[in-house]
């Protein structure tokens, strides 16, 4: 059935297809950019079908910062926030979602408030935090950062997902002798799954995107994540537009890879946390 | 054993509650006692009352910042409202390769945003940029145009670029609340005469009210907090046409180094975005 007002469909793909194609023109421009030799970037107007596509842009990029490097860091530093974020979070969402206590209430309203405030302002307090704790260039700087930025979220999509999981499923389980952990475990995680998949590859995403927070605690390439990375390469007088299009590609990859891999949980995550809170 | 134990829940809980105490809690409590605080880096550090608040209030930067924020804030918000609006509509008409098209619109949130910044100071660069091409092409333009020497083209520069990386959670948004009107309410509206407009008038927006308002608020309060897509693009300029208030925050952080400064600044960052989501949630609940 047609659900929206849209009757003609045709015309909904005519429509979906033009803008689409405008949407994913800085993408394309990126790719094609990143595989240009000199001769072709820098001429107008652009060359938008590279006639001599090449690496050169990639290795030269590699030679002249330490890509790997950030890379590496960027890689550490979100599996590990990652990791944290998601089975902290799953269980307080499983606490606030089934076993209602006194403090629930006020960590859940502190989650949502957290939301709104703006984390440019709290970069000053994270930042003399971490510089008491002598993290400063270091990537577990990132890593408290990023649990910050995370966190509120990834209980807010999880939460929604184990709120429509039915209680009498959990008391039949513990009737039947399993321990409280044991149906958390063995009825709760199977089933609430694509919630807590969601909720890592959200959070995977926004640790991996991070910049501000980065930009300010580190300064050197054995701290600094792929973006700052791909940020330092702008700062010369002038820019190698291939090569930054080679690193802007690098550093959007996961992204790209998640979002047609996994559209369907990013879809249910987004969703589920901005609207069932 | 009772089933629904209070005291297993709050053992449940008690790591997140730590987090809460210490990621969030804590810090806020921090920024609230360093905006009190003559902290400079340059003098030793003393209290210092209201003096940081004051001095925000009569810096002239801080009110431009204000100003270029409300300009940046309202034209992002539109235009991702209308982009994110066209694309739900459309996208939830559809049956084939529903998926494919749903990936596609999603693609820019997923790109860092600072990285966005970069591809699209590359997308406007004025030597060899292909929007100068693709406008030129069409016979909009007949020379190549610079974003960088017209403050009003800067500003429009950096909304189109944050519009992008908007559009795709509003259509996300939009999309779940349009797939979820039952059709049959379209077809009773079409027996009683109703158009394809007055259908989506009258049947689809108010029932996508709330989803509406909660992509609505989203939106605004994220664009309030953008500055990693304008620090690579324009970095304020040109002559701070460019400069939102929070490279104002940025800049006490990061230049100035004047952190009782960034702290009250941060404040009232945080105070605008709490007067909006109050306004947006008194409208929801209504």
């Amino acid at each position: 059935m047609r659900k929206s007002f849209l009757e003609n469909r045709a015309l909904s793909y005519g429509i979906a297809i033009l803008f689409l194609s405008l949407m994913m023109l800085p993408i394309y421009w990126t790719v094609v950019t990143a595989f240009k030799p000199d001769t072709e970037t820098y001429v107008f107007p652009p060359v938008y079908f590279p006639k001599e596509p090449t690496l050169t842009p990639f290795k030269l990029l590699f030679e002249s910062y330490p890509f790997w490097d950030y890379i590496q860091n960027s890689l550490i530093l979100t599996t590990v926030t990652t990791a944290f974020v998601t089975f902290i979070g799953m269980l307080a969402a499983y606490g606030i979602s089934h076993y209602p206590y006194r403090g629930g209430h006020f960590v859940l309203i502190t989650l949502l408030v957290t939301r709104i405030i703006p984390p440019l302002s709290l970069l000053i307090p994270f930042y003399l935090v971490v510089s008491y704790l002598g993290l400063v260039d270091n990537v577990l700087s990132m890593i408290i950062a990023n649990v910050y930025l995370t966190y509120p979220f990834a209980v807010l999509i999880m939460k929604a997902f184990f709120d429509s999981f039915p209680r009498e499923l959990i008391d039949s389980a513990i009737v039947d002798g399993c321990s409280r952990t044991g149906a958390l475990f063995k009825i709760v995680l199977p089933v609430g799954a694509p919630g807590i998949a969601s909720a890592a590859i959200i959070t995977f995403l926004w640790t991996w995107n991070e910049f501000i927070y980065a930009m300010v605690f580190t300064s050197t390439s054995q701290a600094q994540p792929i973006t700052v990375g791909v940020f330092d390469c702008i700062g010369d007088i002038f820019v190698n537009w291939n090569q930054m299009c080679a690193g802007a590609l690098l550093a959007t990859l996961p992204g790209i890879i998640f979002v047609f891999v996994a559209q369907k949980y990013l879809i249910q995550g987004l969703t589920a946390g901005a609207l069932k809170s | 054993m009772r089933l629904s134990n209070p005291r297993y829940g709050f053992f449940l809980n008690l790591p997140g509650l730590l987090i809460v105490l210490l990621w969030v809690i804590f810090p806020a409590f921090l920024l609230f006692y360093t905006s009190f605080l003559r902290y400079d880096n340059v003098h030793p550090i003393i209290f210092n009352g209201l003096g940081n608040y004051q001095k925000v209030l009569d810096d002239r930067l801080f009110w431009i910042g204000v100003k270029q924020i409300v300009i940046f804030s309202i034209g992002t918000t539109a235009l991702t409202f209308f982009g994110g609006l066209i694309i739900a509509l459309c996208l939830s008409a559809i049956t084939k390769a529903g998926g494919l098209f749903r990936s596609l619109m999603i693609v820019p949130w997923a790109v860092p945003a600072v990285v966005s910044g970069i591809i699209w100071k590359w997308m406007f660069n004025p030597d060899f940029g292909v929007v100068s091409d693709l406008l030129m092409k069409v016979g909009l333009i007949s020379k190549p145009l610079s974003i960088y020497g017209d403050p009003n083209l800067a500003m429009l520069g950096v909304i189109i670029a944050d519009t992008w990386t908007r559009i795709p959670f509003m259509g996300i948004i939009l999309l779940a609340a349009f797939l979820s009107i039952p059709s049959i309410l379209h077809e009773a509206a079409k027996v009683d005469g109703a158009g394809a407009f007055e259908r989506f008038l009258f049947v689809d927006l108010p029932l996508v009210k709330g989803p509406l308002l909660v992509g609505l608020l989203i939106t605004t309060i994220f664009s309030f907090r953008t500055i990693d897509i304008i620090i690579p693009l324009t970095a304020g300029g040109p002559g701070r046409s460019t400069y939102v208030l929070g490279y104002y925050v940025w800049d006490q952080i990061t230049k100035t180094l004047n952190f009782g400064m960034g702290a009250a600044s941060g404040m009232f960052l945080f105070f605008i975005t709490a007067a909006i989501a109050g306004i947006f949630v008194y409208y929801m609940r209504k």
